[in-house]
């Protein structure tokens, strides 16, 4: 058994809070979940309470587990369950994983945590608890969402894309139509997809738009589980509730896009936002479905890949509005740019980029804006 | 906090495949020993680096410490000099780990709850008080930041009247191995790996005596490599280390001498003890062979050990005294030159007074009562031994050839290369352990209902939310003036490239915080966060 009640893969947010760098556990759980057919958020390293629930809440989870070896429960968990209360999500169970001395369970237990899980903890047993967890949750009513999103709630909002993506029914509910400039970002896999949205998300966001980005990462087409691992390169920077980010998996859809994306992409345009950033699985020379669904493709590279002249080849190239070549503090940025002039011209912008370095970004959002 | 608890299991990598029950020289077919051995103290090392070995000094009894504030672990020092423990060992809360001050945000709980909170030089001074820095030896267990602890140790012995060529001990500073395993990275890698020459480069001129990166297995092993893994991924680390100083234009044999190392012991006795052996054999071929080392002692790989945490459980914990002593033996056996050995209750916590003794009296027992010191490498010679050792060279060698055909470790790391095959190694011995392949003893099987009823040391929130406030009076009443020229001159150096050293330690006088100090540093060499995952 993969799925939940409605036969839907569940959905489970896995974050590490604090500074505790021990992430064997919350991988290895990563996999096995995914394995298990259920779709893994993975928020990465270095997270706050509030970034966590606030993924949560955007993600439209039905469980939260939180990673803590650094023995900070008594003092994390609280502060995550009272963000939990403040930002309305109460619905989503939260189980915690880690070094919890026995005499602290009921303490926490008390408190709201829904299930605590100790080293050693057999794999069968965490995942049985999470899929009775994620069953046991109501159903919400379409009419409820629809209220919701048109107050703007962005609750509403995630679990309206929930319901696209769960191909339900929306009678009659259609969102209005949005004025979202709709950027796509494609590149192959490595290339720094994740993180380069962040930062252009953030520049747009300090303009005072309302960004939206949807990732999209690969699952397996016989578990139906995922691992959907971009959001944690967009976690940096404070929380903020107009920077709203999605994660879907493709499904195996070919052309490296989810089912439903225009779907979704059209509900966050009636829901507001000034842009919306789609990140695409990374497919490289048939990654050209993109096109279709965006007013602007941004093809990212990389220095010395030695892909990009393949890459003219392949159609990629013609489809790019601009060009970002991104990791410019590694060597062999100046040959990259000119091989890649010389394949497409010079009537397409090239930015060179460093994310790392934070370096390059302005411009291309100013493009972003401006063109 | 240093050990975890995830279920794990001994590699078995290494099992024969053959139905013969047992070893013989047929499976050592070309074995020479002569070459492949050497007498101890000799070329290629592989029986010890010393010809006397434990006959004449045994290994350092070294158990890391630290917890709460600077004046608790100062006590717990004491205590263990008191009980003959012959160096210290610092252990860092998160927070300095991470070189952040105790009063950030992402500090919230976790300020001194799995080691000492050093943010200012006034913390170090008050970790060392009473302790004459030219009597003992100090490890630190400090990587991203190393460099501003070492520089708060230069500026507490001098304040002592100690000059840093008297200084004796061991700073971890090995960044590379934080990328791969341990998390713990601030900058990317390439000035990360900067920093760390410029404390090669720093030692070598003014602290002959100080041993400047402890090149880590451990944390590879501790997040899931096998034992093969964790040899080549350190000794690779190692390379790159070397490779970086000589660019800097250092003679090899002016800084190899001060590079060390530090490896697990796991479960698998004999394999921990082929471990150990490979990594002396290989490693004087590489510094003789590759960098065309001339001293002797550049040849020899100085190693401490640490009994493997992550085989620690929290059931039934009274059975990780064993586990511990078995490790413990595989290391000595080993022929290492420096051992910790984990208590029972650190699946838990960090350690109680008792258990770390008990743990100190493994150690005492394995060296005074069980009379395995009495000849050096008693293992040598054995066809098992020999194929084990033999076999794990061969595995690493092949795992060097790889990293060099991707372009080096800095390279590989950008690929995600050794994150990925740890998280592999991981994620299979934890299948293995749920298809009952693999066994723990008192949670896959003998188990047992009763809840362990041991004490556990609690840090109290208390000891937070104190020194919080000690840096926010710090940060008051420092000298401004002096703080921001020492910041800028900092940031000037880490802008030209020059060595960050001298700038550190007149921060760290000006009482800059390590987070200030971080800051500043990120504020040129960027911020990393985190290669590709999987």
């Amino acid at each position: 058994m993969s799925n939940t009640q409605a036969g839907h893969a569940t959905r489970v947010l896995l974050a590490k809070i604090g500074l505790d760098g021990h992430d064997r556990g919350v991988k290895v759980l990563a996999r096995s979940f995914r394995d298990a057919g259920i779709e893994v958020i993975y928020t990465g390293l270095w997270q706050t309470c509030e970034a966590t629930m606030l993924a949560a809440l955007q993600e439209d989870v039905d469980i939260v587990g939180v990673s803590l070896l650094s023995a900070a429960h008594l003092t994390v968990m609280p502060e995550i369950l009272r963000i939990r209360k403040q930002l309305g999500v109460e619905h989503i169970p939260i189980v915690l994983g880690g070094i919890v001395p026995d005499a602290d369970q009921p303490k926490l237990k008390e408190m709201g945590v829904a299930a605590v899980f100790n080293p050693g903890s057999p794999l069968d047993l965490i995942i049985d608890a999470l899929r009775e967890l994620a069953a046991s949750q109501q159903e919400v009513k379409l009419a409820d969402v629809r209220a919701g999103y048109e107050k703007r709630d962005p609750r509403a909002l995630a679990k309206l894309i929930t319901k696209i993506q769960h191909d339900e029914d929306l009678a009659d509910f259609k969102p209005p139509a949005g004025n979202a400039k709709i950027i796509g970002v494609t590149g192959a896999p490595g290339v720094g997809k994740s993180s380069f949205i962040a930062k252009l998300g953030r520049r747009l966001r300090d303009k005072g738009s309302k960004v939206a980005v949807v990732a999209i990462d690969p699952s397996s087409p016989i578990t139906g589980g995922a691992l959907l691992g971009d959001r944690l390169r967009m976690m940096a920077g404070t929380p903020d509730t107009d920077f709203f980010v999605r994660s879907l998996s493709s499904g195996g859809a070919q052309g490296a896009l989810a089912p439903h994306c225009t779907d979704v992409i059209a509900a966050l345009n009636g829901f507001g936002f000034d842009y919306i950033v789609v990140e695409t699985v990374g497919a490289g020379q048939s990654d050209v479905a993109i096109r279709d669904l965006v007013d602007k493709t941004v093809l990212l590279l990389m220095p010395d890949s030695g892909d990009s002249v393949q890459f003219s080849k392949a159609g990629i190239m013609e489809i790019a509005s601009c060009f970002v070549l991104n990791k410019c503090d590694l060597a062999g940025a100046d040959a990259t740019q000119a091989q890649l002039i010389g394949a497409v011209g010079d009537d397409r912008p090239v930015f060179r980029v460093s994310t790392i370095r934070d370096e390059g970004v302005d411009a291309v959002a100013d493009w972003v804006a401006t063109s | 906090m240093i050990s975890r608890a995830d279920a794990d299991s001994a590699n078995t990598e290494t099992k024969d495949s053959s139905d013969k029950p047992f070893v013989d020289a047929n499976d050592i077919p070309a074995f020479d020993p002569t070459t492949a051995l050497g007498e101890p103290g000799s070329f290629p090392y592989t029986r010890g680096v010393h010809r006397t070995m434990y006959q004449q000094r045994l290994w350092t009894m070294r158990q890391f410490a630290g917890f709460g504030s600077a004046t608790d672990t100062n006590k717990r020092f004491k205590y263990l000099l008191a009980q003959g423990t012959s160096g210290l060992s610092t252990a860092f809360d998160l927070p300095t780990l991470m070189g952040r001050d105790g009063d950030d945000p992402l500090s919230l709980g976790e300020v001194g709850r799995c080691g000492v909170a050093i943010s200012s030089l006034a913390d170090m001074r008050r970790l060392f008080d009473g302790i004459k820095l030219d009597q003992v030896s100090t490890s630190m267990t400090i990587n991203a930041p190393a460099a501003i602890l070492l520089a708060f140790y230069i500026a507490v012995a001098e304040e002592q009247g100690v000059s840093p060529d008297k200084l004796r001990g061991t700073l971890q500073n090995d960044i590379l191995k934080e990328f791969h395993a341990q998390n713990e990275y601030v900058f990317p890698p390439q000035p990360s790996v900067d920093l760390v020459t410029d404390t090669i480069e720093y030692c070598t001129k003014h602290m002959p005596q100080w041993n400047t990166v402890s090149v880590s297995g451990y944390h590879i092993r501790e997040a899931g490599a096998s034992a093969a893994e964790e040899l080549a991924f350190t000794l690779a680390d190692g390379m790159a280390y070397v490779e970086e100083s000589i660019k800097r234009g250092l003679d090899v044999d002016e800084f190899a001498p001060r590079l060390s190392f530090f490896f697990d012991c796991h479960n698998d006795f004999f394999e921990e003890i082929a471990k150990l052996r490979a990594a002396r054999r290989i490693w004087a071929h590489v510094m003789r062979d590759r960098f065309g080392a001339k001293s002797e002692r550049s040849w020899i790989l100085r190693m401490h050990c640490q009994t493997a945490g992550v085989t620690l459980t929290e059931q039934q914990p009274m059975n990780n005294v064993v586990r511990v002593a078995f490790q413990a033996l595989a290391g000595v056996l080993g022929g290492t030159n420096s051992l910790h050995t984990n208590s029972m209750d650190e699946t838990f916590a960090l350690p109680t007074q008792e258990a770390a003794k008990l743990a100190l009296r493994t150690q005492q027992i394995i060296a005074h009562e069980s009379n395995v010191t009495q000849t050096v490498d008693p293992l040598g010679g054995s066809y098992f031994i020999e194929k084990l050792t033999n076999e794990i060279e061969a595995k690493a060698q092949a795992i060097f050839d790889q990293i060099d055909a991707m372009g080096g470790v800095l390279s590989a790391i950008d690929r995600g290369y050794f994150r990925r095959a740890i998280a592999e190694s991981a994620h299979k011995q934890q299948k293995q352990l749920d298809a009952g392949e693999t066994k723990i003893v008192g949670v896959t099987d003998f188990k047992e209902d009763q809840a362990s009823g041991i004490d556990i040391l609690r840090i109290t929130q208390e000891s937070e939310d104190e020194q919080v406030a000690r840096l926010k009076k710090l940060k008051k009443d420092r000298d401004a003036k002096r703080h921001t020229v020492a910041l800028t001159k900092l940031k000037d150096d880490a802008k030209t490239g020059a060595n960050v050293m001298p700038a550190l330690i007149d921060a760290s006088k000006a009482d800059a915080t390590v987070g200030e100090m971080m800051e500043t540093m990120k504020s040129v060499f960027g911020a990393y966060s985190g290669g590709p995952e999987w």
